[in-house]
């Protein structure tokens, strides 16, 4: 087991079972986020914070638009049943301590985004020698970059005004959402031999 | 590696050199995890002591809070940590925000301590270091860890230091990369955002205090050291000559045999605060040089000091 994406091929690049692996995740887990923010978005916006909906939507869109492209996927047969147990994972659970139904649609949507955000860091996998130009490789970075960009709408809305009666309810609900993603992705990342730096 | 526990949180922690020895415990600054006091660990373990290092809550192998961080926690941990190494001799030293940390632990539990050594501190937020401080965070948020890591790297180490490591920086900011996570520095970051001053409190902290300030740190200028100077009674200000923020990163050798002497002074009953402004030498085992009488230190010219 290694902290890192590897051994990587002769010209850098991390090898197709990998690539495959990490971006079917990210794809399921991003794909999801892209589904329920587009579904959360009015089709006209009558307040200013809907604004960062509709950028979160196309943000997360082009995150799976660009591994669908960048990655080299290979056959993989032992994806069905984990891309199963993910798409489970996405789905709203009850928030304990908070009954309007509104609300708690919004702190799941924001609490999965955030642990997907903040808690999943696919360039911490890249060794220093991955090859620059490989195009999973830039991927990787990017969407990085990207999530901490967008994981600040959910600081934002998580940390704000409205919420912080609420405070602990929601801070357990992200502990718990932060758990369960960190699991799934430290278990695909075993099923590649790497184990997750934590 | 051993962990410790904060409520559902897992602290990590090392405790190195003979049990029985008196102790000193380090805490880590922003950005930092608990390698980084590798050398100090090896320096002072030949003099003698014991050394307690840590990652702070939301920072290297530590848990990492997912929404908020309570500086009260660091705290809690440290005392939880000087808890681990029983009822010897206990000096606790810290850098930036671990000074902060250090200087909050001696007003609250200051009877645990027999020395404290805060080093490129601050006890309060002047507006420059406010501005600075949202900044960094700016530059945090919109630029990740990285950015925020080549905004520091050149404000807080010398020329001398950066200058053979120009083209491998990116080896230099790996490690402190991979450890830190976005989000919990940023939480880190806003705990500052209900943050009170110390001021009114440091005349409360009773025990030998030697204050570390680098020559040209301009991240806490000698203006917010002097604060802690004049209200700690038995303190004295040490200049670390030629240094900026992070002199524990650069000038280690000489950094630990200070933190050795400070607390070898203490012991042996030779330690005299007396508020006094001392200058540091360049080397270890140097000696220390009383700034010049009737300047101001304050200055960065050499300016006579006016009657207060």
């Amino acid at each position: 087991m290694s902290a890192f994406l590897g051994p990587l091929e002769a010209d850098g690049r991390v090898p197709p079972r990998q690539q495959t692996r990490v971006a079917a995740f990210l794809v399921s887990a991003h794909g999801a986020l892209a589904r329920q923010f587009g579904l959360a978005l009015p089709a006209k916006f009558d307040a200013a914070w809907q604004t960062e909906l509709n950028a979160q939507f196309y943000r997360e869109s082009e995150i799976v638009s660009l591994l669908m492209r960048a990655t080299a996927w290979a056959p993989d047969l032992g994806l069905g049943p984990m891309a199963a147990s993910w798409e489970m994972a996405w789905l709203p659970a009850p928030i304990e301590g908070i009954a309007d139904h509104a609300r708690a649609q919004a702190i799941h949507l924001a609490t999965l985004a955030h642990a997907v955000h903040a808690g999943i860091r696919p360039a911490a996998l890249l060794p220093t020698e991955a090859g620059a130009n490989d195009p999973f490789v830039f991927a990787l970075r990017r969407i990085e970059f990207e999530s901490s960009r967008l994981l600040q709408a959910q600081i934002l809305f998580l940390k704000g005004p409205d919420l912080v009666p609420f405070r602990d309810a929601v801070s357990a609900a992200l502990e718990r959402r932060h758990g369960e993603v960190r699991r799934l992705w430290r278990e695909v990342l075993a099923s590649i031999h790497v184990v997750v730096r934590e | 590696m051993p962990f410790l526990s904060h409520g559902s949180y897992r602290i990590r922690y090392e405790l190195d050199g003979p049990a029985g020895a008196p102790a000193y415990v380090l805490v880590n600054g922003l950005t930092q995890y608990s390698e980084l006091w590798g050398a100090y660990c090896d320096a002072l373990i030949t003099r003698g002591f014991r050394v307690a290092t840590f990652d702070l809550l939301g920072q290297g192998v530590s848990d990492k809070p997912a929404l908020f961080i309570n500086q009260d926690d660091h705290i809690a941990v440290l005392h939880r940590l000087i808890g681990e190494l029983g009822d010897g001799q206990i000096f606790l030293s810290g850098i930036s925000f671990g000074g902060l940390i250090a200087l909050r632990y001696a007003i609250e539990h200051g009877e645990r301590l027999s020395g404290l050594v805060p080093m490129s501190c601050f006890a309060e937020l002047t507006p420059q270091l406010l501005l600075i401080g949202n900044a960094l965070r700016t530059g945090l948020i919109l630029g990740g860890t990285g950015y925020l890591q080549d905004l520091l790297l050149p404000m807080n180490l010398s020329d001398q230091w950066l200058q053979p490591l120009l083209e491998k920086l990116d080896s230099v900011k790996r490690q402190g990369w991979l450890v830190n996570d976005v989000y919990a520095l940023q939480n880190l970051m806003e705990s500052f955002l209900d943050f009170k001053p110390l001021t009114p409190q440091l005349s409360s902290i009773a025990v030998p205090t030697m204050i570390l300030n680098g020559e040209f740190d301009f991240l806490t200028p000698r203006a917010l050291h002097e604060t802690l100077r004049v209200e700690i009674p038995d303190s004295a200000l040490v200049i670390i000559p030629r240094a900026y923020h992070a002199f524990t990163l650069e000038k280690a050798a000489l950094t630990a045999d200070l933190l050795a002497r400070f607390a070898e002074d203490v012991m042996a009953g030779r330690w005299q605060g007396n508020k006094q402004v001392l200058i540091a030498p360049e080397n270890p085992g140097g000696a220390f040089t009383p700034f010049p009488e009737g300047y101001d230190h304050l200055r960065a010219i050499p300016v006579s000091r006016t009657a207060t």
